[in-house]
């Protein structure tokens, strides 16, 4: 595996962070909106983690902590690097940059996490931390309650029940705004689908709907869960289980079936909601940025729509997130709304 | 929940409202502006997903032209002037949504076909009866349009819905004008539903003058008469009058930009804070400053306003023409491409604080700012170094290059003491890489969204033009103050006295 950057002593990183900017000439501006720290038990994933960084940095200037650390490791071992990502300003000749603070932690030291991170913070600017990790007990208050955003993928959660638990703890007991990027990559397909029932004609739709179905891929299965919670949310529906099967009621008292197919290796690649002479099918290819609507309502003709719907790349989901701010009050009722449908071990 | 007018399906997708679907009615359709400026907006709405997908757009103008042609013509000027790049099966969808209506301004079947085009659209897109005309035409037009929509009754929303009307400056030529326009305007739409346009006020950094102000401590506990010298504001430009000498050399630099946008400018920097967000309650602050202006008129015209005209000279290399040598200019005219005036705001606030406002063509650089130029320190702790200490400058750079950049002094490295000026800068494209929206992007969906904050409201427009009125009066009553300056210079020598007064001078941009 290639260094990723100038290995430093810890203890010295600020003062070789400040000669790194003495040395480069006045061509190069550090900036900074926030610390990013990206916490890593996966032993590849520096390389992958640091070209993520480099191409986020042109749009979200940053001071990231990139931790890997391996706390089973016999040994004990702390190694730090810097580096910085830099890119040419609009105006042209000008760079700026973006610094990286890498740690290896192995055995013990892998514990000197919060401390790590409370050190090499770029004071003042709000600090965002991504668990590439699952949570595990005992969960350290101190940490997360200086985490004014906690980033997580609950896709590639292997216990989502246990790891949605641990969550709501942290969420509980601190100010953090839980960040879910399997929910932020649902936004585009929200906003895709609240375009579709714009329509004075298509909103009456709504409340008749009386079937749901989700394509997606193996992988993508909490993400539909997500998307089925949030209509469940938005529309008033209520989860139902009648032996062993589920479905949701409407306030009015009408059942809503759903039902989820696994197909492609993408994401979602489809939703059709339906209901007595309509239905709204919402499409997307694997490599398309667009999405393709078919709107068939009862007196007028189909409709064809193309909507924008971007990248699913992590790149851009992760820009999507840091990018939008504030909190997410629908996510947690989303959540709700599916949460005995979350698998678990 | 679902009731019929909210979509529950829209809550806690974006921090602002969705605009209602709606009809845009374009006068104007085949005009420049519409083809540099709105449709490259729409379409940039549109591949950012901020537009509802029902929203159609509809041009109306004189020329004979089919759907097609028109829309093929909207397709190669988005091409050419949208800010990020097309996709050409995002603009076919978005352009399903224009059509072409012919119809010559005073013909008033074409506005009654009008309706009934508009009323197939409501029932085809769902765009509800809402309609938004855009008067992207001459002022001379206004007056007709007005007149045929109030008669057709396009003026009214359908069944239900709203309608609004869009204005582009200019908004009269002088206070008379201007009253005229706006009781023609009042005379179809109400007030509420009036949008004029001062694109200055869609610019991220305009937004920015108030977050800067009010949500910072720091600033607004010394934005007054006790802390602060004196502002500047600058609007410069190396063009010449380039396409548009037959407008402006009737308008001139006074009406063109210092009536609207920069008189927009000081009210944003001097205005009070306002009780709440609401449109009503920050242009109520914006009127508030502009009747404390202290009117310029009769011989204090002639001792704080210089007005200038270019002469021959260089531009970036380039030999350049004089004003008067351009095409379309009379070869005797006294129209000023340059004026400075100190404006005094007589309120509490800004008692004694002296405004430089400034704004020229064929200067050597481009750009729009206001300086903010603080109070020294007492001459007493350094004096005895000899060390000068600079004053602090706070700056707002509107364009380009949006920011803002704080002067302040600081002890050079070394065992004596010497002080020098620092800047901590802050840039817009450096801390957020995404390209910010045009001007434009944010005033139409505003409209749409029926948010008129960043729109003049009629006794905005016509206060400012009260305050020029004076000054133009006076510059009737002779021409010889008019001064000639190189082009490729910074205007004027006498522009330079003026502020001199103050004991100052003017920032080097």
């Amino acid at each position: 595996m290639n260094e990723p950057g100038m290995p430093v002593e810890i203890g010295r990183i600020d003062k070789e962070l400040g000669k790194l900017w003495e040395a480069s000439d006045d061509t190069k501006s550090r900036a900074s909106l926030i610390n990013l720290v990206i916490y890593s038990e996966d032993p590849g994933s520096m390389e992958s983690n640091t070209e993520l960084l480099s191409s986020i940095a042109s749009q979200h200037a940053f001071r990231a902590i990139l931790i890997l650390a391996d706390p089973g490791a016999v040994t004990s071992e702390a190694k730090a690097w810097i580096s910085a990502h830099c890119h040419l300003s609009g105006k042209g000749g000008h760079q700026i940059c973006s610094e990286q603070i890498t740690f290896r932690l192995d055995g013990e030291s892998a514990s000197a996490l919060p401390s790590i991170v409370f050190s090499h913070l770029d004071s003042d600017l709000p600090l965002c931390f991504w668990s590439q990790a699952e949570f595990r007990e005992p969960l350290d208050e101190q940490l997360w309650s200086w985490v004014d955003r906690l980033i997580f993928d609950s896709r590639t959660w292997v216990d989502p029940a246990a790891q949605f638990q641990l969550t709501s703890r942290i969420c509980a007991v601190t100010e953090t705004v839980l960040c879910d990027l399997n929910w932020t990559r649902l936004h585009p397909w929200r906003f895709a689908m609240a375009n579709l029932f714009d329509h004075s004609a298509a909103l009456k739709c709504l409340p008749e709907i009386s079937s749901v179905h989700i394509e997606c891929c193996p992988e993508s299965s909490t993400t539909s869960l997500l998307l089925l919670g949030w209509l469940a949310d938005r529309l008033g529906w209520k989860l139902q289980s009648l032996l062993g099967s589920h479905s949701f009621l409407t306030p009015q008292g009408r059942e809503v079936g759903f039902e989820t197919t696994c197909r492609g290796e993408n994401g979602i690649s489809s939703v059709v909601l339906s209901g007595a002479g309509f239905s709204f099918r919402l499409h997307r290819e694997a490599s398309s940025g667009f999405f393709h609507a078919t709107l068939a309502l009862p007196g007028v003709p189909e409709t064809l729509l193309t909507l924008g719907s971007g990248r699913e790349r992590l790149t851009d989901t992760l820009l999507a997130e840091l990018s939008r701010g504030g909190r997410h009050p629908l996510y947690p009722r989303a959540l709700a709304a599916i949460s005995p449908l979350v698998p678990g071990d | 929940m679902t009731d019929s007018l909210t979509n529950p399906l829209r809550e806690g997708l974006a921090s602002r409202a969705m605009p209602d679907p709606c009809t845009l009615v374009i006068f104007g359709a085949t005009g420049d502006l519409t083809h540099r400026k709105l449709v490259p907006a729409l379409y940039n709405l549109a591949a950012d997903g901020v537009l509802p997908p029902a929203i159609s757009v509809v041009g109306f103008a004189r020329r004979d032209k089919s759907d097609a042609e028109f829309r093929g013509e909207l397709g190669e000027a988005v091409r050419k002037f949208s800010r990020q790049s097309v996709n050409d099966e995002l603009w076919e969808c978005f352009a399903s949504s224009i059509s072409y209506h012919r119809s010559a301004f005073d013909h008033f079947e074409g506005y009654e076909s009008l309706a009934r085009r508009l009323d197939e659209l409501d029932a085809a897109r769902g765009t509800r009866g809402n309609r938004l005309f855009y008067l992207a035409v001459a002022p001379d037009q206004f007056e007709v349009i007005l007149e045929n929509l109030r008669k057709s009754g396009l003026n009214h929303g359908a069944k239900g819905g709203w309608a609004r009307v869009i204005v582009e400056k200019p908004f009269g030529t002088d206070l008379p004008s201007a009253r005229h326009l706006n009781d023609l305007v009042e005379g179809a739409f109400p007030e509420a539903d009036t949008y004029r346009i001062d694109h200055y006020l869609g610019k991220e950094t305009a937004q920015n003058i108030m977050v800067l102000r009010f949500a910072n401590a720091l600033f607004e506990a010394m934005w007054n008469a006790r802390y602060i010298d004196h502002v500047q504001i600058t609007a410069s430009e190396p063009l010449g009058v380039e396409g548009r000498a037959g407008y402006y050399d009737k308008s001139g630099a006074l009406r063109d930009m210092v009536q609207n946008h920069l008189l927009q400018l000081l009210c944003l920097t001097a205005m009070e804070p306002p009780t709440g967000l609401d449109a009503d309650a920050i242009r109520d602050e914006k009127v508030k400053v502009l009747r404390s202006l202290r009117p310029l008129e009769g011989d204090d015209v002639f001792r704080h306003v210089v007005r200038g005209q270019y002469g021959a000279g260089s531009i970036n290399g380039k030999r350049v023409a004089a004003y008067r040598d351009e095409a379309n200019v009379n070869p005797e005219s006294d129209t000023e491409t340059y004026v400075a005036l100190q404006v005094n705001v007589d309120n509490w606030r800004w008692a004694g604080v002296p405004f430089f406002v400034r704004v020229g063509k064929r200067l050597p650089k481009g750009g729009t700012e206001i300086a903010v130029h603080f109070k020294s320190v007492p001459p007493v702790l350094f004096k005895a170094t000899g060390e000068a200490v600079d004053d602090n400058v706070l700056v707002i750079r509107i364009q380009p290059d949006e920011g803002v950049s704080l002067r302040m002094s600081a002890k050079m490295p070394g065992s004596s003491l010497r002080i020098e000026p620092v800047k901590m800068d802050f840039h817009y494209g450096t801390s957020f890489g995404k390209a910010t929206p045009e001007a434009y992007e944010r005033l139409l969906l505003d409209a749409m969204s029926g948010d008129p904050t960043l729109f003049a409201r009629r006794d905005e427009v016509e206060e400012a033009w009260k305050f020029v009125d004076a000054i133009q009066a006076a510059w009737r009553t002779r021409s010889e103050d008019l001064t000639f300056y190189s082009s490729g210079s910074w205007g004027p020598t006498e522009a330079e006295e003026l502020i001199k007064r103050h004991g100052a001078t003017w920032r080097r941009l």
